[in-house]
C-alpha cells in the first residue's frame, strides 16, 4: 500500500531519511568573510558528496554572493539534531549550545582569538583550519591536531584581462578606516572606491578594474578581501595581518607596512617609476591567489574525506 | 529484480501529443528493459472530451481521471498514491524523451546522494529549453539557465537548486517522505518548491545530458496565467530562504 501523500507546506529540516547530515551553524547573512566560507564549505561538500546544510536563524540565507547551499532553520534544527548529525561552527559563542546536542561536534577554525581557547581543549571537539598560522595555533593550545581544509576564493575575482584604472584604489575601511583616511588625505587625485557592503560580484568587477587594494584591518586574521582583491590583480598594500602572511610576501606579490608607514608604502607605489614593479608585483599576486581556487580546496577536502573525515560520506 | 518506474503524465486534451509523448517515453523504456519494468498513469485533468481506457493501447498505461481541473500538484499526489514503482518519472505531455534519456536519467539518479534528476531539454528549433534552474537576487528568483540559447552540454551532469517538473526523476520513497507537491501552488513553482525541500534533507538535484529530448512548453490553454499566482505564493514563502547562483 502506497504510503499516503497530503501534500507539503512546509519546509523540510532535517528530514534526512536516516542519512547522516552536517549542520554548518551560523549567525545569520550579514557580510562578513565568516559567512562566506561557510557557505563555500558546504558547497564543497555537497559537490563530493556529503550531506550538508547551512542552518540559519530562520532559514535566512545569505544572497551576497553565488552559492547552491540549502539553508533550513537552526532553531528548527536543534529540535531534531540526531546522534548521528555533525554540527559545524565558527563563532565561539555558539559553542555552549551547541555542546549539549547529541552528535558530533567539529570547531571550523576560522580565527585564532583566545576566545577559541576552551573549544580548542574539548576532546569531543573536532577541529578544522582554514589556513597555516590557525593550525599552528591549534597545535600549540588544542588536545588535538587540526585538519586543514584550507579556503578559496570564488571563481568570480580571477582576473580575466580586464583594463586596470592606474588612479582607482579599492578598500574596505569597515576596519583600519583612519589608515585608509590618511591615504585620501595625502593623495586626493587618486578614485577611492569603498567595497564594504556590496555582492561578491560587484566587489569583484570593482577590484579588476582597481590598481591597487588598501588591506588596513591591523589585526586582521586571514584577510580574505586581500586575498580575492590579489586574485582580480590588485597590487595590496597590507598592514601586518596574522593569518594573512602565509600568502603576503612584502615586495613580491604585495606591500607589507606597519600603520605609521602604511601611507608613505602608498605613496612609494604611486610613483611613475614604480609602474614595473606594480606590474610585477600584480603578476605574482595573481599566481599566489591560484593556490586558493575552489579546485584546490576541494582536493584538500577530498583528501580529508578520504581519511580522518571519512565517517562523513553517505553510505548507499 | 528490476526496478519499476512509473510515469506521472498530467494531461488535458493534445490527445495526439499525448499518444507521441507515451511511445517516446516507452521506447526510451525498451532501452532498459532488462533493468526496469516501466508503467504510465496518465492523469486526465478534465479534459473536455475525456480519455477512455481504450484511447492508449498498451497495457501498460492506467488512466486516472478528474472531472474538476486539478492543480499539477494534487493530482501529481493522488496518482503516485496509486502506483508502487520505486521510481518515479513526473512527465509533462508535450515531453518526447529521447532513446537514450531514461538510462542517462536512471544511471544517476539512482545514486544515494541524488534526490531529483532532471534532464536538458530542447526546444524543436534545438534551442534549450531546459538545463537547470538557477536563482537571481530580489525579485528575480527561479529560471531556467540558458534558455532559449543554442548551447550544448559540456558535462554529463550538473548540480542545480531546482529542475524543472517537466521531466524529473525521484525516488518515491524520498517523495513520500518529505509529502509530495505542495499542493498550495495553483499550477507552475511547485516543482521548484520541491526541489528545495529535497535538498534542505541533505539529497542532491542535478540535471543530466540526455540525449535529445523535446519540451513544447506550456501548450495547455490557460496554463500561463495560473504561474502569476503560483510565483506569489513562492516568493512569499521562499524569498530569502535560497541561496543566489544565477
Amino acid at each position: 500500500m502506497a504510503a499516503k501523500v497530503v501534500g507539503a507546506s512546509a519546509q523540510t529540516n532535517g528530514n534526512t531519511g536516516g542519512h547522516l547530515m552536517l549542520y554548518y551553524f551560523v549567525p545569520g547573512t550579514s557580510i562578513f568573510g565568516g559567512i562566506k566560507v561557510a557557505y563555500q564549505f558546504v558547497d564543497a561538500l555537497n559537490a563530493l558528496g556529503v550531506p550538508a546544510v547551512i542552518a540559519s536563524p530562520g532559514a535566512s540565507a545569505a544572497t551576497w554572493f553565488l552559492s547552491h547551499a540549502a539553508v533550513v532553520d537552526s532553531e528548527e534544527v536543534r529540535k531534531t539534531f540526531r546522534p548521528e548529525d555533525i554540527a559545524v561552527f565558527s563563532l565561539p559563542h555558539d559553542y555552549p549550545s551547541l555542546r549539549t546536542l547529541p552528535g558530533q561536534l567539529v570547531f571550523h577554525c576560522q580565527g585564532t582569538d583566545p576566545l577559541i581557547d576552551p573549544i580548542l581543549a574539548d576532546p569531543a571537539v573536532k577541529v578544522l583550519t582554514c589556513w597555516r598560522q590557525a593550525a599552528e595555533y591549534v597545535k600549540a593550545r588544542g588536545v588535538h591536531d587540526p585538519l586543514d581544509v584550507g579556503i578559496s576564493i570564488s571563481s568570480c575575482f580571477a582576473y580575466t584581462g580586464e583594463p586596470k584604472f592606474e588612479y582607482a584604489v579599492a578598500c574596505m575601511p569597515r576596519r583600519g578606516a583612519e589608515l585608509g583616511e590618511a591615504v585620501r588625505r595625502a593623495y586626493p587625485a587618486m578614485r577611492y572606491v569603498v567595497i564594504d557592503g556590496m555582492r561578491e560580484g560587484e566587489v569583484a568587477r570593482v577590484l579588476k578594474h582597481s590598481s591597487i587594494f588598501l588591506a588596513t584591518a591591523t589585526h586582521e586574521w586571514f584577510g580574505l578581501p586581500a586575498l580575492e582583491a590579489m586574485s582580480a590583480g590588485c597590487v595590496v598594500v597590507s598592514t601586518p595581518v596574522l593569518g594573512g602572511m602565509e600568502y603576503l610576501e612584502d615586495g613580491i606579490n604585495c606591500r607589507v607596512a606597519e600603520p605609521q608607514d602604511f601611507t608613505a608604502a602608498v605613496g612609494e607605489l604611486l610613483q611613475e617609476r614604480s609602474a614595473v614593479s606594480r606590474f610585477q608585483m600584480r603578476q605574482a599576486a595573481i599566481a599566489t591567489a591560484r593556490r586558493y581556487t575552489t579546485e584546490c580546496m576541494m582536493q584538500r577536502l577530498s583528501e580529508g574525506l578520504d581519511g580522518p573525515l571519512s565517517s562523513w560520506r553517505r553510505r548507499a | 529484480m528490476k526496478t519499476r518506474l512509473c510515469a506521472v503524465i498530467l494531461s488535458r486534451g493534445l490527445d495526439e501529443m499525448l499518444r507521441f509523448c507515451l511511445k517516446n517515453f516507452f521506447e526510451s523504456a525498451e532501452q532498459l528493459s532488462g533493468e526496469i519494468e516501466a508503467e504510465a498513469i496518465v492523469v486526465d485533468n478534465a479534459s473536455p472530451r475525456p480519455y477512455l481506457g481504450t484511447s492508449f493501447s498498451d497495457r501498460r498505461v492506467r488512466l486516472l481521471r478528474f472531472d474538476a481541473p486539478t492543480g499539477f500538484a494534487a493530482a501529481c499526489n493522488r496518482a503516485v498514491q496509486k502506483c508502487e514503482a520505486e521510481q518515479l518519472l513526473f512527465l509533462n505531455n508535450d515531453v518526447f524523451l529521447d532513446r537514450s534519456t531514461l538510462g542517462q536519467m536512471l544511471q544517476h539518479g539512482c545514486d544515494a546522494d541524488v534526490g531529483v534528476t532532471g534532464s536538458w531539454l530542447y526546444f524543436p528549433d534545438g534551442r534549450v529549453q531546459h538545463r537547470g534552474v538557477v536563482f537571481g537576487n530580489d525579485d528575480i528568483g527561479p529560471y531556467h539557465l540558458h534558455r532559449g540559447q543554442y548551447l550544448e552540454p559540456r558535462r554529463p551532469l550538473e548540480a542545480f537548486q531546482a529542475v524543472t517538473g517537466a521531466c524529473m526523476v525521484v525516488g518515491r520513497e524520498l517523495f513520500n517522505r518529505i509529502g509530495g507537491f505542495d499542493e498550495s501552488y495553483a499550477f507552475g513553482l511547485e516543482d521548484i518548491d520541491f526541489c528545495l525541500r529535497v535538498r534542505q534533507c541533505g539529497q542532491r538535484v542535478i540535471c543530466v545530458d540526455a540525449g535529445r529530448p523535446m519540451h513544447f512548453e506550456s501548450f495547455t490553454p490557460g496554463r500561463v496565467e495560473m504561474d502569476v499566482s503560483s510565483r506569489r505564493l513562492f516568493m512569499e514563502r521562499w524569498r530569502g530562504k535560497y541561496t543566489i547562483d544565477g
